[in-house]
């Protein structure tokens, strides 16, 4: 009687924000799995049901398929570089020298700013008339001529990647040097009697107090690499030619640009199972290094 | 030749001078105490010899050779750290091995060593353990099996017990001594207690304010304190300061209506300073016998405990205090005046001034 009451009211003072939820997320879901077996265009026809259809054209057509080897190249490329310059910044962060506060502090900054931001700072970098990376490079002497860096499906991608890479590495420096601190002055110091040098140290002795929190970095940045929009959005639409166009890229495009509501679902759809996926397969590894440490 | 030298060692941070020219020597096989309370400099000056923190100034030579500015792996040292420092991802064979494995030992000859010490330890049992699943005593072991192992010429220990309870630390203690006895190691040993200094050194150095305030054998540190400072550091419960004057070759003892003859050979030498301390272990202290002819002292008692094995009594001569540990079975009143007797030569006398002996 008096269970059935708490479970009552229980239920009672959770529900405006169950209401809530099912209203942006649930209802929005239902309606995207039943979009996306129609032909159902973003505007003017409600679509007829079509079965799996869009599913096989997108999964057997050639766009999807490129497109989710750039998503990949572009997610393992930025996460490992940002995963390296990370935990060097960190192991350099950890150092007693002069000035070391204004530095943790300014490292912090370009993870700080907007996605947008940064990402307009990056174009003006790369810009072929009057970018600092070209005028830099020419002063140099490395190249005899303006390039233009997001203009050529050959160095779009990398440029994406390195201005992702520079927003995105406090991130791993930050968790990288909350994880530094935790290991114990002894334990270093036990190492350097013991014999071990630079990279003994690190490999045996400070990296099994890294691994953790690095693996939940790992995760998290993965997962976001893998949907990212935003900064290749403002920085070349995907293009050019299509040599920079993520699977987000894509499903704007087909949903919105190309107005395909039924096969733009269908697409999101897949997305989701995919990220879904990598998640599940990292919180296994998490409990895994977890158990182990 | 000897194991460790140390020479006119300092340490300064910014403006605080911590360590103020330490000058030691020590003989193979020697087992050094550096004892002392927090901030005295004595673990400080421990990281100097293993190279963990540099001297600002003076030299550190290990055997024959100078190894100021040495990185600590290439000094020969093992150290046995207080929070015991164990590697929590290796297993306990790989923690005592590391060392080795660092300095590119074969495999077998690894094992091989590392189950002889873990044997002499009495873990062998452990070794595919990981160290959250052993108890702080078993750590401790695994602690000391890694130092061990190395055979280096030199241990230093950092306060090895202070995390332990008090049964094991006693056991743990006895174990160290017996390795001591066995290995005929060189053993730098930092501690602020007083009991592990007496019972493991062959010699004590107290340290006081980055200086070394005595450095001598155990006996003569707990029998011939040769400062005030030493003398109240060392015995549990501490020696008796009493403040007295001197005049005609009596020590007058300020609350006191009798004086103490002082012994011939410190009249004179008291006789020049008026302003003295007189020190008294408390265990030189006894009752006094109804017509004792000796030296005795006057004194009220105020507290009685009884620990086990004695009487500690805690009496006033004036506003002084004056603390006794008797046979467990001594009929003392509280509140009642008794009589201590005591030997002349149980007199440790100081300069009230300087703190030295006199």
């Amino acid at each position: 009687m008096t269970s059935n009451w708490i479970t009552t009211r229980a239920w009672f003072l959770m529900l405006p924000l169950l209401i809530v939820m099912i209203a942006v997320i649930g209802w929005p879901l239902v309606d995207t799995v039943r979009l996306s077996f129609t032909d159902a265009k973003l505007v003017g026809t409600e679509g007829s049901f079509v079965g799996l259809d869009n599913y096989a054209k997108i999964l057997s057509g050639s766009n999807f398929q490129r497109t989710l080897i750039t998503t990949f190249w572009f997610a393992v490329l930025s996460v490992a570089a940002e995963m390296v310059i990370g935990v060097l910044a960190a192991l350099l962060l950890n150092q007693q020298f002069y000035g070391r506060s204004v530095l943790r502090a300014l490292m912090i900054l370009p993870w700080a700013l907007p996605t947008v931001v940064n990402a307009t700072l990056w174009r003006l970098i790369y810009n072929p008339e009057y970018g600092a990376l070209n005028a830099a490079l020419m002063q140099m002497g490395l190249i005899d001529a303006y390039r233009s860096w997001l203009g050529e499906p050959g160095t779009a991608l990398a440029s994406l990647i390195v201005a992702d890479c520079w927003k995105n590495f406090p991130l791993v420096a930050l968790i990288a040097l909350a994880a530094l601190q935790a290991v114990p002055r002894d334990i270093t110091a036990a190492s350097m009697v013991d014999g071990a040098g630079a990279w003994s140290r690190f490999r045996f002795v400070i990296m099994p107090y890294l691994a953790g929190p690095l693996m939940v970095a790992l995760v998290l940045r993965t997962i976001e690499a893998f949907k990212v929009f935003d900064i290749i959005w403002v920085m070349t639409r995907g293009g050019p030619a299509n040599s920079t166009r993520t699977l987000s890229i894509l499903v704007y495009q087909e949903a919105f640009s190309f107005q395909r509501a039924g096969s733009g679902a269908s697409l999101a759809l897949i997305v989701t199972l995919l990220v879904t996926v990598l998640a599940v397969a990292y919180a296994a590894l998490i409990r895994k290094s977890a158990g182990a440490s | 030749m000897s194991a460790l030298e140390l020479v006119n060692i300092r340490k300064r941070y910014g403006n605080v001078e911590t360590l103020k020219g330490i000058d030691l020597s020590l003989a193979s096989g020697e087992f050094l105490v550096l004892l002392g309370s927090s901030g005295c400099g004595k673990s400080t000056l421990l990281n100097i010899i293993a190279g963990l923190a540099e001297a600002t100034e003076g030299d550190v030579r290990i055997g024959d050779r100078s190894v100021t500015g040495v990185h600590p792996k290439n000094r020969d040292i093992a150290m046995v750290f207080q929070s015991y420092a164990l590697y929590p991802n290796m297993s306990v064979a790989r923690n005592i091995g590391f060392g080795l494995e660092m300095r590119h030992v074969p495999a077998a000859e690894r094992t091989q060593a590392v189950e002889k010490t873990a044997k002499m330890l009495q873990i062998e049992n452990l070794l595919a353990r990981k160290p959250s699943e052993l108890s702080g005593g078993q750590r401790q072991r695994v602690a000391i099996g890694r130092a061990l192992v190395r055979d280096p010429q030199i241990f230093l220990f950092d306060e090895p017990l202070s995390n332990l309870d008090a049964k094991l630390r006693m056991e743990t203690r006895t174990e160290l001594k017996r390795l001591h006895q066995m290995l005929g190691t060189t053993i730098v040993y930092v501690t602020h207690d007083q009991i592990e200094a007496m019972t493991l050194a062959t010699r004590i150095a107290v340290m006081r304010d980055g200086q070394i305030e005595q450095l001598a054998t155990p006996d003569e540190i707990y029998n011939r304190p040769a400062t005030r400072y030493v003398a109240s550091f060392v015995g549990s419960p501490p020696m008796n300061m009493l403040d007295a004057t001197v005049g005609d070759g009596t020590a007058h003892i300020a609350g006191s209506l009798s004086g103490v003859p002082l012994p011939s050979p410190l009249q004179d030498s008291a006789g020049r300073v008026r302003e003295i301390i007189v020190g008294i272990r408390p265990e030189s202290l006894a009752l006094a016998a109804a017509g004792d002819s000796g030296l005795t002292i006057e004194a009220k008692v105020e507290v009685v405990e009884l620990t086990g094995p004695e009487l500690v009594v805690t009496s006033m001569i004036g506003g002084q205090r004056l603390t006794a540990s008797l046979p467990p079975r001594s009929q003392v009143a509280v509140g009642s005046t008794q009589h201590f007797s005591f030997d002349a030569t149980a007199l440790h006398i100081f300069d009230k001034a300087t703190g030295k002996r006199i």
